[in-house]
């Protein structure tokens, strides 16, 4: 307990400094504004302004990407709710009541709550990670590449048990996302696998052009596939503060709701989508008026709106205390710093205190900044959308050809990019996952890693995963989810999952 | 259709790889080698493909894929990303971004020839502005040196 004051006493002094100061402000400047304009996710955009990281400190960088990330939750609001489409994808169930609201004149407080839960939720869920994360790291710290590939493995299988749609899918997906992460180098003893002779693919297929492709340019073309015409509601933006009877009806909401995100994501494949989708089902089956949900419920705001804050905080934990990212978002932040040259796991917090602790207090300040952007300003982010997506989208598809480029300063990256794109715009009208693809793109190095190390450090080949008692608890449990997954989807199918 | 199409292509993928990560080795005198861990993901691709495969048609999905209007501008998008990677080597940044934002706005919005300039003309400045001159990236140039 007293270890983590110390070390948040410490983050805040890594991040009391005008620079870093400066830099929590951009990123949830940043964040908000990817939240507010539809078709820019926080995965995106954090995926365009990581190369603009690298000219940073780690400290620096990490900042700015963790407050876009949970900026995007404060933004994504307010185009729900004034505009019926979500701003990102957290927010898609906030259109139903908030959008309902703001139709009846109550856009302020659908605005407020959402902006309020989201700072107590936020908040909440970052005091928890203070004291949650270096208790999990300490746990782990003994773990070897055995454990390690356990735990990876777990969190795989979490992700498929999460998914929504076929989970045979989702398995291609990670299997697909293993076999594209083994082109180029081998990370163990440098052998060139699957580049068929090209210099280009000896150094792997690069993140950021995936990113960008599967989640940016494919974004775009469903986008300007329909060109949906929208009505924006912001003349009737009128006191945002709740009254008293609103928030009678919404604090348990917000409250269950930064437990129920929270809890959310810590699970690999959860995270604030989930979260959000969890909250809402959960205000509406528990109301004592259940036909008002739909109609303007203000406890259907509170309660996703909070969910989704306080899911960013419960989801940065398995990745800055185990090196283990449960949904895309984290999976590019976990990249992030492996670009930077740190490796996250059980010794992260010891080895590089002030990075985590500079994190963890950023939030507490990133929070703060969002709820003074969010309110008072809601005046200036009601005009960027008034900005025809017809506009937007060149600009933002510039941006894609940028922030992939700069990463290598390679041409073919551009065709990587567009090569992915046009593959995530078909596999999702296919209902495909793509969250399983890029976590194990990301992991599949370390686990990869941690699979040959445990079989060289074996006198008895893989029965080491078996023998060792944490690692075969690992492995049971994924077998046991394994086994619920197939099952579950094979009695709401009827048929093979 | 294209779904069952797309399965048989995930088969044959899973299977080809499966083959070459074969041919890397799988486990030698130093334990695990390089095509193990691809040859594990190769079958899992495949047989998940042969798992899809074999359900029954009426779970098959059917895509909605655009038409008309909506495909023009979907194709308009690809052929400005292709015309951006095809042309930066060449014409450098500046110039081909303006081309793609031209095709961008001509086909995908329908904007007049006046606005398409000036959008195109205005975001390239803007874009190679911010990232070229403020955040100091190393965007490539033309044979005129912009």
């Amino acid at each position: 307990m007293m270890e983590a004051l110390n070390g948040l006493l410490t983050g805040f002094g890594v991040i009391l400094t005008p620079a870093n100061l400066y830099l929590c402000f951009l990123g949830s400047l940043i964040g908000t504004l990817v939240g507010v304009l539809p078709g820019v996710g926080p995965l995106a955009a954090l995926a365009l302004l990581l190369p603009v990281t690298f000219t940073l400190s780690p400290i620096g960088g990490m900042v700015m990407l963790a407050s876009i990330f949970y900026g995007a939750m404060y933004g994504g609001s307010t185009t729900s709710i004034l505009l019926n489409i979500p701003g990102e994808a957290a927010s898609v169930v906030t259109c139903i009541d908030g959008h309902q609201m703001a139709r009846q004149g109550r856009a302020g407080p659908a605005l407020g709550i959402a902006a309020i839960g989201s700072f107590i939720a936020g908040t909440l869920g970052v005091v928890i990670m203070t004291f949650f994360a270096p208790a999990i790291a300490a746990a782990a710290i003994r773990f070897g590449p055995p454990e390690n590939f356990a735990l990876m493995v777990l969190g795989l299988v979490c992700t498929l048990f999460m998914i929504s749609g076929s989970t045979i899918k989702g398995v291609l997906m990670m299997a697909l996302g293993f076999l594209t992460a083994a082109v180029g180098l081998d990370v163990v003893n440098g052998r060139e696998r699957y580049t068929f002779g090209s210099v280009d693919l000896s150094g792997g297929i690069e993140l950021l052009a995936l990113v960008i492709g599967l989640f940016g340019v494919a974004e775009i073309l469903s986008n300007v596939e329909t060109m949906a015409k929208t009505t924006l509601l912001a003349d009737r933006i009128r006191g945002l503060w709740p009254s008293l009877a609103d928030w009678r009806a919404s604090w348990r909401a917000i409250l269950r709701g930064s437990g129920l995100g929270f809890v959310l994501g810590l699970v690999p494949g959860g995270g604030p989508v989930t979260a959000a989708f969890m909250s809402y089902a959960l205000e509406k089956r528990i109301a004592a008026q259940p036909d008002r949900f739909g109609k303007g419920a203000i406890e259907g705001v509170a309660g996703p709106e909070s969910a989704n804050n306080s899911a960013v905080a419960g989801s940065l934990i398995p990745v800055l205390s185990l090196g283990i990212p449960g949904n895309p978002v984290t999976a590019l932040l976990l990249g992030a710093l492996i670009i930077q040259g740190i490796q996250p796991g059980p010794l992260f917090i010891a080895q590089q205190p002030d990075l985590f602790w500079g994190i963890v207090a950023s939030m507490y300040v990133g929070n703060v900044f969002l709820l003074l952007l969010n309110l008072p300003l809601v005046g200036l982010w009601v005009q960027f959308l008034r900005i025809p997506y017809r506009v937007m989208f060149p600009v933002v598809l510039l941006l894609c050809v940028v922030g992939t480029y700069s990463a290598n300063k390679n041409v073919f990256d551009l065709w990587v990019m567009l090569g992915f794109g046009v593959a995530g715009y078909v596999l999702r009208k296919l209902e495909y996952d793509l969250a399983p693809f890029v976590i194990a793109f990301v992991l599949a190095p370390l686990l990869e890693q941690s699979l040959r190390q445990s079989l060289v450090m074996s006198s008895d080949g893989a029965m080491i995963l078996i023998k060792r008692p944490v690692t075969g608890l690992l492995l049971a449990a994924s077998v046991v989810l394994t086994f619920l997954m197939f099952r579950r989807r094979t009695k709401t199918e009827g048929g093979l999952p | 259709m294209f779904e069952r199409a797309l399965n048989v292509f995930w088969v044959v993928l899973g299977a080809t790889s499966a083959v070459y990560a074969w041919s890397l080795g799988m486990i030698g005198p130093a334990g695990p080698e390089s095509g193990l861990f691809p040859f594990i993901a190769s079958v899992i691709v495949a047989s998940a493909g042969v798992v899809l495969l074999l359900r029954p048609a009426t779970l098959a999905h059917a895509p909605d894929f655009p038409r008309g209007g909506g495909l023009w501008r979907v194709l308009g998008v690809i052929l400005g990303l292709i015309v951006m990677a095809a042309g930066m080597p060449y014409l450098g940044f500046s110039v081909t971004s303006f081309i793609t934002m031209i095709i961008l706005l001509r086909t995908v919005d329908r904007s007049s020839w006046l606005s398409a300039v000036t959008l195109a003309f205005l975001s390239t400045v803007s874009v190679f502005w911010l990232f070229g001159s403020m955040l100091g990236m190393a965007l490539p140039r033309g044979p005129w040196g912009w």
